[in-house]
């Protein structure tokens, strides 16, 4: 289990620098490609999410903003382009927590939920959904052309309905976001939506592994580049048996990994490289992870078999 | 009333004599492994002694101790085994059997059916009378109308195994019938199938597993220290062993074959020809085409027969110790990887097979077609087109259980392998 142990430790050191590294002085930058929310006190936490700053930066219709939102993109994408979405699956601070909590179905024993293809593909649409409010919505605040009083509450549109906003700071005993914000019927219907997704999110990550990930459309963004990433999952059609144990490890239940068998790259939309396909998979280089082309993590009948008898 | 006795009594000494024959053959070899003995003694319990007491004793089991029959490698033996209950594995190899099973089944059923019908409906084999029940998945056409012409004899419980592997609706399905499986065991057993005896059962078969893929390691060097018909006989006595006790043993053959390659002691000669037996299982007695292959001086260094290398070699995946997920585990284990050609379609096989012979360095493929196995034959298409673009050459071998045809298949196999050897020299 040697890499599941490590991505735990990665995971775990991740976490305290994201959320607690402010306190050393430590800032990072207001580009991670990760759920380091801006609602975590600002001493504490080391950085910002991206999808908080592309939401201001859209939301101001001025030049320093639009050049300042190409500043960060770049920083962004450079991030993301060295490790693809492993910063989910490796280093996202929502991830960890939701890693969390299956920690503790695991240890009670208690089966996890899995969803059925058709209920997949219509969930499908929901990250869409999410990375469209976080998009268009910021661009009315900027020119709000009609219901400026509406449209001045989505400068962060997405951030209110983000479940990161309310369990993050929850974290770090901060109560304060948790709360239904009465300031107007936008708001208050803003904040009772993303009260209600963060109460599905923890309930579901206790019932089902890495509920939130597949909706996330800070992931969706990130699932972008992964042509380009330096990391990819690759797969050796010919040695692939079809045995399905990828797919009945994958956290975020991804079929095509095992059913793929002309492509080798099998870095997919939804995955978030925690490379426990690789892990599981009994045959010897079916499954690798490669970076700049060069294996990095490949599967073997060994590994597989160490610690099962 | 005589004359049937007569009739078992010479049954009983064919078997015996056509069981002694083979291992004789074996067991006459200098280069045979120490570690085989004991292997050939479970065929000797099974199909020469064939005495009850003995092959309770073999399996340690206590009194009442349940003991399922299984056809295919589509049972759950986990499940068996964290029930209480003992499986073996019944598949028919006896050309006597098979001649028994002649008159209970149609002419163009295939042997392994005419002879697990004739071993079952005599009653005088105790390997087959003293099963409790006898589990038989709904494979192939002749596999599941067995099962109707078995239950005429000895419970018989059908598993219904979905033909389409792609289909969600069908893993799901099949996922049910898994857990209804574990309920009926549960029912016999009058034992619950418990989380913590799921997980040691699982395990226990990992062991065996990870044995299996040891000696299929070994068989893929190019220094030969095991005969295939040795291995394939090996692999074959599981069906009748506790896979505790067959792990030990196939740990022990494991470490004197691996000492044999590291001191260079080979049995076969560098330039033999490396076979596949690609097709039907050859299933004990009948090592037929075996035997011959070998005589003829090529060595079989794989097959991807159920009885044989295909037989433990998909593992079981369980990420977690909840009951659903062990359940979800095996449920995939027996269904997913497997490439019997029952199911449709089934390219997955196409690369098994190409792997195959990449992986074993294969110079040359014996295609094993029982007489009556459509669907195998089916496939030779697909595999001799494929093959072709590898150049690799397929022999069909189409046969049953008779002795009578084996001069004319020693010709066929004594060309092939010439042509095998020829073909290796011009590079």
């Amino acid at each position: 289990m040697k890499i599941s142990r490590l991505r735990w430790t990665i995971l775990i050191i991740s976490f305290v620098v994201l959320i607690f590294g402010g306190l050393t002085g430590l800032y990072l930058g207001r580009f991670l490609p990760s759920f380091v929310c801006c609602y975590v006190d600002g001493h504490l936490r080391s950085g910002t999410c991206f999808l908080a700053s592309l939401q201001s930066s859209l939301s101001y219709s001025s030049w320093e903003s639009y050049k300042y939102l190409g500043e960060i993109f770049l920083y962004f994408s450079l991030l993301v382009i060295l490790i693809g979405r492993a910063w989910c699956g490796w280093i996202c601070p929502l991830g960890f927590l939701q890693d969390v909590l299956d920690l503790i179905r695991k240890k009670l024993h208690l089966g996890y939920l899995n969803f059925s293809e058709g209920i997949r593909a219509k969930l499908r649409c929901i990250k869409w959904i999410f990375l469209f409010v976080a998009l268009l919505l910021p661009l009315w605040a900027s020119f709000p052309a009609f219901a400026p009083s509406v449209a001045m509450e989505f400068r962060i549109p997405f951030c209110h309905l983000c479940p990161g906003k309310y369990i993050l700071p929850m974290v770090t005993a901060d109560f304060a976001s948790v709360a239904v914000n009465y300031k107007n019927a936008t708001t208050i219907t803003l904040t009772i939506l993303g009260l209600v997704f963060s109460a599905l999110v923890i309930v579901g990550a206790l019932m089902k592994r890495r509920f939130w990930c597949p909706y996330c459309p800070l992931g969706l963004l990130l699932s972008f580049y992964r042509k380009i990433s330096f990391i990819k999952l690759k797969k050796d059609c010919q040695k692939c048996t079809m045995c399905e144990i990828c797919y009945n490890v994958c956290p975020v239940e991804i079929q095509q990994v095992f059913k793929e068998r002309e492509k080798e790259d099998v870095t997919f939309t939804d995955c978030t490289l925690c490379l426990k396909c690789v892990e599981y998979c009994p045959e010897d280089g079916a499954l690798q992870a490669t970076f700049l082309g060069k294996t990095i993590y490949k599967s073997t009948s060994k590994g597989f078999f160490r610690d099962k008898i | 009333m005589d004359q049937l006795e007569k009739r078992k009594a010479r049954f009983v000494r064919g078997l015996v004599c056509s069981a002694e024959t083979v291992l004789a053959e074996l067991t006459e070899s200098p280069d045979l492994p120490e570690g085989m003995g004991y292997f050939i003694n479970i065929m000797k319990d099974v199909f020469v002694h064939q005495d009850k007491s003995l092959i309770s004793t073999r399996l340690q089991r206590t009194d009442n101790q349940k003991l399922i029959g299984t056809y295919c490698i589509m049972v759950p033996e986990e499940l068996i085994y964290a029930a209480g209950a003992i499986p073996v594995r019944l598949c028919g190899g006896s050309y006597e059997a098979s001649s028994i099973g002649d008159e209970l089944v149609p002419r163009d059923t295939c042997p392994v059916v005419k002879a697990s019908v004739g071993f079952t409906s005599l009653g005088l084999i105790s390997i087959y009378q003293i099963c409790d029940a006898v589990i038989v998945p709904t494979t192939c056409d002749a596999k599941r109308k067995m099962g109707e012409e078995l239950s005429k004899f000895t419970e018989v419980w059908m598993l219904e195994v979905p033909h389409i592997k792609d289909s969600e609706g069908a893993r799901r399905q099949w996922l049910e019938h898994i857990k209804a499986l574990k309920k009926d065991l549960e029912k016999l057993t009058g034992k619950k199938i418990r989380r913590k005896a799921l997980q040691s059962s699982i395990r226990m078969i990992a062991g065996a597993q990870y044995e299996a893929r040891r000696l299929y390691e070994i068989r893929k060097s190019a220094a030969t220290v095991i005969m295939g018909r040795e291995a394939m006989l090996a692999l074959n006595a599981y069906s009748y062993d506790t896979a505790l006790e067959w792990t030990k043993a196939m740990a022990g053959l494991n470490d004197e074959l691996e000492s044999r390659r590291d001191n260079g002691r080979v049995v076969a000669d560098s330039n033999a020809p490396r076979v596949l037996i690609a097709g039907c299982p050859p299933i004990f007695p009948n090592w037929k085409i075996p035997s011959l292959i070998e005589e003829m001086g090529a060595v079989i260094v794989a097959d991807e027969s159920c009885m044989g290398s295909r037989y433990l070699y998909d593992p079981a995946g369980i990420t977690e110790k909840s009951m659903r997920n062990m359940m979800a585990g095996i449920a995939a284990r027996y269904l997913m990887p497997c490439v019997c050609p029952s199911f449709a379609p089934n390219e997955d096989r196409l690369y098994r097979l190409l792997q195959m012979v990449d992986e074993f360095k294969i110079s040359g493929i014996i295609y094993h077609v029982l007489k009556g196995c459509v669907i195998y034959d089916f496939e030779l298409i697909r595999v001799e087109k494929i093959m072709k673009e590898k150049n690799i050459p397929v022999l069909r071998i189409e046969t049953d259980y008779s002795p009578e045809d084996i001069e004319q298949l020693r010709t066929r196999i004594e060309a092939f392998v010439e042509m095998l050897g020829t073909k290796m020299k011009k590079g």
